[in-house]
């Protein structure tokens, strides 16, 4: 709680804001120095509980990552990765091209919004895993399986957020445009669209998150090549540093997508106050 | 005139799923596919292993503890730690590249992990639930402290609102429909995770039913399952939804009287 009273008290007085500002400003080395401080203290924890946990329970970082350089020289590893990242683009790719504009018609249409709310209410949250099995049934152990897992997972939150986008159009900002009678293609590039946009990309953050963890789970639950079934295969084996090292790419795979999704938020909403306010600081 | 517009708003809202329902029992009457089996008898088999009070305890009461106890860890810890991130610049700074590190990893990836640190009980499908479920409570609790109206925070400076009457005052309730948003995809997460979880060891639990439905081809039992999940989920969304329009009233107000205004 000290903590918290220093910052805002900091923050009171406006001119001693901008003097911290401008403090950082100075001195960018100093935060970059205590993130790779907060990094190299994160691995020494992971090396302290490899050397006190039970031996075979947790490699230590040199381990994973040795074993990792070894993975990435192999043709198989890369084939993994490749498959993992293909089912995942194509799941995303399919949920967008469908959920968006058909989100947006329905949203669009008070009928059809009314009408359809029950049911991708009782769809959306039946755990797409359930499906899993049934799936696994039908199609077997393939990739195809899990695409299928993907997108009747992912494509909820992408649905039902661009169906509220579409009814979110501020009143205040409807109203000026029908007084001033913009020209419908206007409003929609410089109104509807821009007022939409916050509304799908929420949609999109999550169902890009469901969309990863998804195809892992697929492929680890189902058997179905890829990363998780790398996973699920070292575990079999008790083979722990080739588990940890493939756990270390989904994780990988994780940071580069969340970060591929920041950079386009950044650009699509770079007029947002939630942005915005990053941007100044 | 109320009653008939209320009426008339209900028809909207479930013709379709009555349409849905009512085609997919007569396209699946004289089912004999093997995978698609009639929905009179998925029916049969959820009232049997779902409705009989007995059976429900026993498939339904292992999930709710795992999912209820996962998912309060994940949410008391999301939204301490999520404040105290999001106040305090100089931590979430120094840590955001690990804290993103751990977040990207897929909860269900961590489960080989968990089994061998933590062995196969409920101490251990609790932990994941609440691991996995906790980022997006945590990150949404930081964005929506840190997205509070700069305005809101000026004009409450100026007039030396103190601290802590700031945080529960105007921090927290502005944050709130963002850390809602956070909790029911936590929600979700937590469902899937809790599902997979289960898969591991034999304790009951929805997870372990559908894994037995499979391994011995009962697909019927399957089809019930499934459906059993889905209206799991769609009451907990609902209880969700509850919680929600209580916390966030002022926010349903605060719509309301833009709405009116124009």
């Amino acid at each position: 709680m000290s903590v918290v009273q220093h910052e805002e008290e900091e923050d009171i007085d406006l001119p001693t804001v901008g003097a911290a500002v401008a403090g950082r400003r100075r001195r960018p080395w100093l935060g970059l120095a205590l993130q790779i401080a907060v990094i190299l203290l994160a691995g020494g924890v992971w090396w302290l509980a490899s050397t006190l946990l039970p031996v075979g329970t947790m490699p230590s970082p040199a381990e994973t990552f040795a074993r990792l350089g070894a993975l990435a020289l192999t043709p198989e590893f890369w084939i993994a990765v490749g498959i993992t990242v293909a089912t995942f683009l194509a799941g995303l790719i399919i949920c967008i091209l469908i959920g968006i504009p058909l989100g947006l018609a329905i949203g669009a249409s008070t009928f059809a919004t009314q009408s359809t709310r029950l049911v991708f209410d009782f769809l959306r949250t039946i755990p797409p895993i359930a499906i899993l099995p049934l799936l696994l049934l039908l199609l077997g152990a393939q990739f195809q399986m899990v695409l299928v897992l993907v997108i009747g997972g992912a494509i909820w939150p992408i649905l039902i957020q661009s169906i509220y986008a579409a009814r979110q159009g501020e009143a205040l900002l409807v109203d000026v445009a029908r007084t001033f009678k913009v020209p419908r293609r206007w409003f929609i590039r410089h109104i509807f669209l821009p007022g939409a946009l916050p509304f799908i990309m929420t949609g999109l953050r999550v169902g890009t998150t469901i969309c990863l963890l998804l195809t892992i789970t697929g492929e680890l639950l189902g058997g179905a090549p890829g990363i998780g079934f790398e996973i699920a295969d070292a575990m079999a084996f008790y083979d722990n540093s080739r588990m940890y090292a493939y756990v270390l790419v989904s994780a990988f795979l994780g940071l580069l997508v969340n970060g591929a999704f920041w950079a386009a938020q950044r650009r699509m909403l770079h007029w947002h106050p939630s942005i915005r306010r990053e941007g100044t600081r | 005139m109320r009653v008939s517009n209320s009426l008339k708003m209900i028809a909207l809202e479930i013709w379709l799923p009555i349409l849905i329902v009512v085609v997919w029992w007569f396209a699946s009457a004289n089912s004999t596919s093997l995978y698609f089996p009639p929905l009179q008898a998925i029916l049969e088999s959820f009232a049997e292993n779902w409705l009989d009070p007995q059976e429900a305890i026993q498939n339904l009461a292992p999930s709710l503890l795992l999912l209820g106890s996962g998912y309060l860890l994940a949410l008391v810890g999301g939204v301490v730690l999520g404040t105290l991130f999001g106040i305090v610049t100089p931590i979430e700074h120094a840590t955001r590249p690990v804290l993103e590190t751990l977040r990207a990893v897929p909860g269900v990836a961590l489960l080989p992990i968990f089994i061998v640190l933590f062995g196969i009980d409920a101490q251990m499908k609790i932990l994941l639930i609440a691991f996995g479920s906790f980022w997006p409570i945590f990150l949404n609790t930081i964005d929506g402290v840190r997205a509070v109206e700069p305005l809101l925070l000026d004009v409450s400076r100026v007039f030396r609102v103190g601290r802590a009457r700031r945080l529960f005052r105007i921090v927290l309730p502005s944050a709130g429909p963002q850390i809602f948003a956070g909790a029911r995809t936590a929600l979700a997460i937590a469902l899937i995770i809790m599902v997979v979880a289960e898969t591991v060891g034999g304790s009951g639990g929805i997870g372990y039913f559908l894994l037995d439905a499979q391994r011995n081809f009962a697909i019927t039992a399957m089809w019930g399952a499934i459906l059993a999940l889905g209206i799991l989920g769609y009451v907990l969304n609902i209880f969700f939804r509850i919680i929600e329009r209580r916390v966030l009233r002022w926010h349903r107000l605060q719509q309301a009287r833009l709405e009116t205004a124009k």
